[in-house]
């Protein structure tokens, strides 16, 4: 029980109240760049729900297993070559280059696996996962979910690090669906030419942060209504 | 080679003004909204950029004869998140506070489109020199952006400059300026207004605006 | 081009990746172990540094790390305070919970015996600016020390009359009562575990039993 709810309160946190773009600020350049359309907006979300899941299972595993401190893997390593049982080895320090990897990577393989067996899906887009390896918002959830696995006494578990991810990519798709549906209206709408483009968007956004906003504390009352559901 | 490839000094000035990464380009937009929420943390994410940006242009540049094509962004990914692993560890040896401030962000410049855009268009097709000045030029255009953001929005926000009080004590501090919506709403602003000032006939538009602004009136 | 693609073969072809990625991978293992015991030595100092503001009499040198079990079956992490003259002058428990706007993580200072709290600390808070994040400052956080650490405290929003009350922040009830929720949370799981502890070494004389 007291699992379920504390993974509500993530995926509300990540796809609400700390909403990946409009709190954290990443996913910025598709979120400026691939919200003309609804629909296409809508695929750029969902490719990036889907990598954003996909790499953070992989990640969270490799991180869990290799590369936090205390991680048991290398441990075992050293053991059987014979090293001191009591060294902390710590392989923190590849993190980085591995995530970008494993993204890259897994990027990739979504593209050709999807190309291959699911067509339809690959039409409609598959021709946004390229574009999303360099998307921040993909390397931050991973990041994330490194930064919970730092302390031994409360490291988090892969359905916790799954939820984050979901939730943040929920949390994007559905900040670029209503900025693509602002924007499509914004065509029609007579703007002081140097605004035009990036700079109104960048307005619409700040007013859509600050109703965001207002979705801070929503947990408090989630977590209480929860308890009362379920005794 | 068709077109001549602009020489060290054009690369730099370029960087600065004309093509500025920000203001003109609109790249690395992430970081810009992130942490210019005040001065210290922007130039300090402005120094690690700069740093990686540096070292990442020099060292594609030196072996930009040995890149093979399709191997090349590979390459680029690996040498940029070796120099902010490096950037990073730094920062949290000697700048613990910013270092904890700036959190995931200075992993994110490994993600920052500014970087691997230099990358590609300057240092794995020009010299050492260039590629330097490039850099060089690319980081204080970005360190200027960065800081004009920052400076809007931590007066504004907190009526101080580098934790300096500027403004009397009596101001309130906008609170929404140093919040995620301030910051969408400065550079919105600042990047229409770099726009005006930056039209060539600044002039005519003015009075397209204000015109605009009197029809809506009525 | 694409004969020479054929001529190099896969190592011909990624020979400069391979080369690069030792290169690198040395560089990194240069400065993890150059800079990786100042950035952790960072992250202790941090809480070392506030412990005497917590817990009256505290010597930052002397305090141990020690990990206890709590109630709800998870690891924590606790601090036996010692002065310079050896002796047991309280414990620093490291706790966490749900803020307003996002976690908050918090060091409590207690007296030996568990009855009192002597300080408290605001380790990391993303509250909102001039409202929340106003826990940190010592004018709120003074407001819990001499509270009884075996009651629940209340959080009020006028003058507290029972022992166990602490005035709320005005404009951030629900931070201020965050911190509450999660000081008595971490009390109610944790004082059987400290006390046990207390019983079985003697101060002074336990050994450093931190894993991390």
């Amino acid at each position: 029980m007291e699992t379920l709810t504390s993974l509500i309160l993530i995926f509300i946190g990540a796809a609400l109240i700390n909403n990946f773009v409009l709190h954290y600020f990443v996913g910025i350049c598709p979120f400026l760049g691939v919200s003309r359309r609804v629909d296409t907006a809508f695929g750029m979300g969902c490719a990036v729900t889907f990598v954003i899941s996909i790499s953070a299972l992989l990640n969270w595993t490799v991180t869990y297993f290799v590369l936090r401190p205390g991680a048991p893997l290398p441990a075992w390593v050293w053991q059987l070559a014979g090293g001191n049982p009591e060294t902390q080895i710590d392989l923190s320090v590849l993190s980085y280059i591995i995530y970008i990897f494993v993204i890259a990577s897994s990027v990739q393989f979504v593209e050709m696996y999807v190309r291959k067996f699911f067509p339809p899906l690959y039409r409609s887009f598959g021709v946004y996962l390229p574009l999303i390896t360099t998307n921040c918002a993909i390397l931050f959830g991973s990041l994330e979910i490194m930064k919970r696995l730092q302390d031994p006494t409360k490291l988090w578990g892969l359905h916790e690090a799954l939820t984050l991810a979901v939730g943040g990519g929920i949390g994007f798709t559905i900040a670029i669906s209503l900025m693509a549906g602002i924007r499509e209206e914004l065509d029609m709408a007579d703007v002081p030419a140097p605004l035009k483009g990036a700079g109104i968007a960048l307005i619409v956004a700040g007013i859509m942060a600050m109703g965001f906003m207002g979705f801070t504390g929503v947990e408090k009352g989630v977590a209480s209504a929860i308890g009362a559901l379920v005794p | 080679m068709a077109r001549e490839e602009p020489t060290a000094l054009e690369r730099f000035i370029n960087g600065v003004l004309p093509e500025n990464p920000i203001y003109r380009q609109l790249l690395g937009m992430c970081p810009v909204l992130a942490v210019t929420s005040a001065m210290k943390p922007a130039m300090t994410m402005a120094g690690a950029t700069a740093f990686v940006l540096i070292c990442a242009n020099i060292v594609i540049s030196l072996m930009r004869s040995l890149l093979k094509p399709h191997l090349r962004i590979l390459v680029f990914t690996l040498t940029i998140a070796t120099f902010v692993t490096i950037a990073d560890k730094f920062l949290a040896a000697y700048v613990y506070e910013m270092s904890k401030q700036l959190g995931p962000y200075v992993p994110l410049i490994i993600v920052n489109c500014l970087i691997i855009s230099r990358c590609e268009i300057c240092a794995s097709k020009q010299s050492v020199g260039v590629a330097a000045a490039d850099a060089v030029g690319m980081s204080l255009g970005f360190a200027l952006a960065l800081a004009s953001i920052a400076t809007v929005r931590e007066i504004l926000g907190s009526g101080m400059w580098f934790g300096l009080r500027v403004l009397p004590g009596s101001w309130p501090g906008w609170g929404i300026m140093v919040l995620p919506p301030g910051a969408f709403l400065s550079l919105g602003l600042l990047l229409g207004a770099a726009e005006w000032v930056s039209r060539k006939r600044a002039r005519t538009n003015l009075w397209r605006t204000v015109r605009m602004l009197w029809s809506w009136r009525r | 081009m694409g004969e020479t693609q054929q001529k190099g073969g896969y190592i011909g072809q990624a020979w400069l990746v391979i080369v690069l990625g030792l290169l690198y991978g040395g560089v990194l293992a240069g400065v993890q172990t150059t800079l990786s015991g100042r950035a952790a030595d960072n992250k202790k100092d941090e809480t070392y540094s506030v412990i005497p503001s917590l817990v009256r009499g505290a010597d930052e040198t002397k305090t141990i790390e020690l990990m206890v079990e709590g109630k709800n079956g998870k690891e924590a992490r606790i601090y036996r305070a010692i002065g310079a003259d050896a002796s047991h002058k309280g414990w620093v428990v490291s706790a966490g919970g749900q803020g307003f706007a996002d976690r908050i993580e918090l060091l409590i200072g207690l007296d030996p015996a568990l009855t009192t709290l002597t300080g408290l600390y605001v380790l990391e808070q993303k509250e909102t600016p001039a409202l929340g994040d106003r826990i940190t400052e010592a004018g709120f956080r003074d407001r819990f020390s001499g509270k009884p650490a075996d009651q629940s405290i209340v959080m009020v929003k006028s003058e507290p009359k029972a022992e166990n009350e602490v005035r709320a922040l005005t404009g951030a009830t629900i931070s201020s009562e965050s911190v509450s929720a999660i000081v008595n949370d971490a009390l109610a799981n944790l004082r059987e575990p400290i006390g046990r502890r207390a019983h079985s070494a003697a101060p002074g004389e336990a050994s450093r039993e931190t894993t991390g």
